[in-house]
């Protein structure tokens, strides 16, 4: 859950980037580094391999300013895609507050996908919470690829009730990346404003 | 989600704030912090005399993680835990605690301060901080935020993000 530190005045919130290796999950905490002021984000700390493949994870603090007299920071993270990855990606997981599944739209990821959203059901179990639960919003992301599938066929796969909002993202060249860290920030503010 | 938080305020803050200034006297270290598990930075104390620190949230994000990751290697091992973690450079050192379940002491010094005497003064201001940070957990669900404040962030995700 949230972090409020009354004492700094600051509420602090994060949000991991989940999904299939090479589906784009750091490229998009790339761009929003590259788009946010300097003055409202922190560094950029990647922990990667030599050919930039995540290893442990990437981390990127994003400063929204203050309301109410609290400062309100949100926490990015993403979980190294890979399959054989799982330990660290159930460790990144502790405390989260919201979750963005990035797809990967190429027809021979689709398995990729599912087995990544199955992974996210099962590591977030261990914590004890279920999907459900949980802010979570869908990217479809690598739309420019020439024979990207259908937005319906990878939900269908990853989301078959459909009930979860789903972006299309290019996240590249930044198509989708904001209205999707837009909407799964909107949901972890209300979740919380619920709770109040 | 579903484990407590760590609500350092009012006396509590206090109390924390006064350990940690102690430590920073007691072991001439540099930076001493009490972080959550998830990387946040509940209290920090710096050295009047240190230069100003790295910054506070990668560091204090890298050590949790640093620490998951020892904890699950423990865990792998077959051992309960691995109560400490300590790095020592050329120059620097980092030494870490776990204070109960869902905080950690951070001290950051350097060649000039013996390590055995961080360590000694480290595990005695866990001790403290472990009764500190137990009397301040709240249960999830119940920090909540005002729609008042709900609606002001909203239009800040607005503004930073575009409509």
């Amino acid at each position: 859950m949230s972090t409020i530190n009354f004492a700094a005045r600051e509420i602090n919130f994060k949000i991991v980037y989940y999904g299939p290796g090479m589906s784009g999950k750091t490229t998009n905490l790339k761009w929003v580094f590259q788009q946010v002021p300097q003055n409202r984000k922190g560094e950029m700390v990647s922990l990667a391999t030599e050919d930039e493949r995540t290893l442990f994870f990437d981390f990127l603090p994003v400063d929204l300013g203050e309301v109410k007299g609290f400062k309100t920071r949100f926490h990015l993270y993403t979980v190294p895609g890979q399959v054989f990855y799982n330990a660290s990606r159930k460790l990144i997981l502790r405390g989260v507050d919201g979750i963005v599944f990035v797809a990967d739209s190429a027809p021979n990821r689709l398995r990729a996908n599912a087995e990544s959203m199955r992974n996210l059901r099962e590591n977030l179990a261990e914590y004890g919470i279920k999907l459900e639960d949980i802010p979570l919003v869908l990217q479809a992301n690598k739309r420019d690829a020439p024979d990207a599938l259908p937005v319906e066929m990878i939900q269908a796969v990853i989301d078959p009730e459909m009930r979860l909002p789903i972006f299309e993202a290019i996240a590249t060249n930044g198509i989708g990346v904001f209205e999707t860290l837009k909407a799964v920030s909107r949901q972890v503010l209300a979740r919380v404003a619920s709770a109040g | 989600m579903v484990e407590p938080a760590i609500a350092l305020f009012g006396g509590a803050y206090e109390k924390a704030s006064h350990v940690l200034e102690e430590l920073l006297r007691e072991t001439g270290a540099r930076y001493v912090l009490l972080l959550d598990r998830k990387g946040f930075v509940l209290v920090h104390k710096e050295a009047l005399w240190a230069p100003r620190p790295p910054a506070l949230d990668s560091l204090a994000t890298l050590i949790a993680g640093n620490a998951a990751a020892t904890q699950a290697l423990a865990k792998m091992l077959g051992e309960p835990r691995f109560n400490e973690l300590l790095h020592q450079g050329a120059t620097y050192g980092l030494y870490a605690e776990e204070v109960g379940d869902l905080a950690l002491l951070v001290i950051i010094f350097d060649n000039t301060a013996p390590v055995g005497r961080v360590k000694l003064f480290g595990k005695r201001a866990v001790q403290s901080l472990e009764v500190i940070t137990k009397e301040a957990l709240v249960e999830p669900g119940t920090l909540g935020i005002d729609r008042e404040y709900h609606a002001g962030a909203s239009a800040l995700l607005d503004e930073l993000f575009g409509n």
